[in-house]
């Protein structure tokens, strides 16, 4: 699978722009804040449809218009899907295939797998469990539609269920014949959720340990375990035994969106034990198993987005997972960095065809034409 | 909009508080009647005031009628042990349209959705289930939206009347009549082969 042509309309700092691009490594340089990340983010968007950085549409908006538009041309599987995203102010947006818009954007989810690797991943390993779950779900949710779906609906349903209890506390009451109505509705996508985030993981530590290993070159083992009261009782038990506990709280404690990842390295917690290079290595392996584990299940490559990787590594590790990434039958790569010449004398090493784009302020002033190995 | 008199500005305006009347649809509204004889106008406030002051709730089905009873509930050939449960007035008008319901009506006044502040107790549900004792009632068929929340109210009414002798049971749901199978989305497709119709028993 791969992006043939991009063109973006009033996203982010880009007025009017379309770009031709090369089959397999494609790279944005310029200084900071010229909008090469914005590049990056408007393939994102067009796979999924929403930023990679959870801004809200207004703020992708060019300042000051009303509207941006994306069109991308994929090709997949011998055919090509023209894909456009219309998202105006105070309207609903819009996807459409090939001139047909989705009824539902959740249905464009999963057509044109993508992993954005950002320096902001290590978040992944430091913050909270709310990073590690939307890992999960992003994974999950471009593998299985039925998962998205079952996740759309539980969210829907513990909204209700917490906004019941928020209701009943102010009313300074108690139904609990409406709480076990939501709890008997949470029971089939929370099993649903569980079942599949717990059958990932088995898959995800085996490919994590095989890229860290590739990434770091290191001894020390690292590992992943999923962790969710589900797999201890069952929900409609946890609920009950939880529920004078969500009274007096006003929201429900108990469920998958408790969910975490807990990450090792060696026997130890990887956020207290692990140095500043093992971290960033151990997100990215994350992400690159991440994409293997896409890669296999969706019996082809999706687009890799990598976001300013020399922040996260030294030129000699950038150069080792070039490398890995033209071994191993990646597809197609997007590339920013800072740095013109760092990034093409470590692609010059190689026998890969790559297209570099120059781009200042909002637009790509220069396009070279795909350089050779020398 | 620039007007020469501030009667018609005041009428414009009115008309445009409406749902789905914006300002020009309004100006059209406004000359149309400005074009007609007086009485025209006067019945037709007349018949707006009328309708807004006089206007009853049914006490039995919640129904908007003339009357204590609506002509529902008043109807003697109406089968008055089954029970139709839905969520408005508008819904109620979509059955009869049908023609294949025969029985009487319950108007629930929307569906359970704390989000938006709509709790149990704001819906009709205890004057349903003073009804199911009063009247007798041995059906009663669910008509709500097929949404997250309609599938709520449905799940907390069925567990309210689980110790009631009564039938529950909810309209169809899944692939439309004249709809092409292939067209369908596959949550409604799953849907309608998991409540699949008997057809014919085998052996028979």
């Amino acid at each position: 699978m791969r992006l043939l042509t991009l063109k973006l309309t009033q996203f982010k700092n880009y007025t009017s722009q379309g770009l031709q691009l090369a089959p397999r490594i494609n790279c944005f340089v310029g200084k900071n804040g010229m909008g090469k990340t914005n590049l990056l983010d408007a393939i994102y968007y067009l796979c999924m449809c929403k930023s990679q950085q959870s801004l809200s549409d207004a703020h992708l908006t060019l300042h000051g218009e009303a509207f941006f538009r994306l069109e991308g041309h994929f090709y997949k599987n011998q055919k090509r899907y023209r894909i456009v995203a219309k998202v105006q102010a105070r309207k609903r947006k819009v996807i459409e295939c090939n001139d047909v818009a989705y009824p539902k954007l959740i249905d464009h989810i999963g057509l044109l797998p993508v992993v954005m690797i950002v320096p902001d991943d290590t978040r992944l390993a430091t913050e909270g469990s709310e990073d590690r779950r939307r890992f999960l779900n992003n994974t999950l949710s471009q593998l299985d539609p039925r998962y998205l779906r079952d996740l759309v609906q539980y969210n829907r349903l513990l909204k209700q269920r917490n906004a019941a209890l928020k209701q009943m506390g102010a009313e300074r009451r108690f139904d609990a014949a409406l709480l076990a109505t939501y709890d008997e509705q949470l029971l089939a996508p929370a099993t649903y959720l569980h079942q599949q985030r717990a059958a990932f993981q088995t898959q995800l530590v085996p490919a994590l340990q095989a890229h860290y290993a590739a990434i770091s070159g290191g001894q020390e083992q690292v590992s992943c375990t999923y962790r969710s009261a589900l797999s201890e009782s069952n929900l409609a038990d946890l609920l009950v035994a939880a529920r004078e506990k969500d009274r007096i709280l006003q929201r429900t404690t108990v469920g998958i969106h408790r969910d975490d990842l807990l990450f090792q390295i060696g026997e130890y917690p990887l956020k207290k034990y692990a140095s500043q290079g093992q971290l960033k290595s151990f997100v990215l392996a994350l992400k690159l198993a991440q994409y293997a584990i896409l890669r296999g299940e969706k019996k082809e490559s999706p687009l890799l987005l990598l976001d300013d990787i020399f922040d996260k590594l030294d030129p000699s590790r950038v150069r080792q997972l070039i490398e890995l990434l033209i071994e191993q039958e990646f597809g197609q790569v997007f590339i920013t960095d800072t740095d013109e010449h760092r990034l093409a004398s470590i692609l010059n090493q190689f026998t890969v065809d790559y297209r570099k784009f120059r781009v200042a302020q909002g637009q790509i002033i220069d396009a070279a034409p795909d350089e050779k190995a020398q | 909009m620039n007007f020469s008199s501030k009667l018609i500005e005041e009428a414009v305006s009115a008309f445009a508080s409406l749902p789905g009347i914006g300002k020009k649809t309004a100006l059209r509204l406004v000359l149309h009647l400005m074009s007609q004889e007086r009485e025209i106008t006067d019945q037709f406030a007349e018949a707006l005031t009328q309708m807004r002051h006089n206007i009853k709730t049914c006490q039995r089905c919640h129904n908007l009628s003339d009357d204590v009873l609506c002509n529902i509930c008043r109807d003697p050939r109406r089968e008055p042990h089954t029970l139709c449960v839905v969520e408005g007035v508008r819904d109620i008008m979509a059955i009869e349209e049908t023609a294949q319901y025969r029985g009487t009506y319950h108007i629930l006044g929307g569906v359970i959705s704390p989000i938006e502040g709509i709790g149990t107790a704001d819906l009709n549900i205890d004057s349903l289930i003073q009804r199911i004792a009063e009247d007798q009632i041995k059906e009663i068929i669910m008509a709500i939206s097929p949404t997250i929340e309609g599938d709520t109210t449905i799940f907390f009414l069925s567990k309210k009347l689980a110790d009631q002798e009564v039938k529950i049971s909810t309209i169809a749901r899944g692939v439309s009549f004249g709809g092409e199978l292939e067209y369908a989305d596959e949550l409604t497709l799953g849907r309608s082969i998991v409540a699949r119709v008997p057809y014919r028993a085998k052996g028979e």
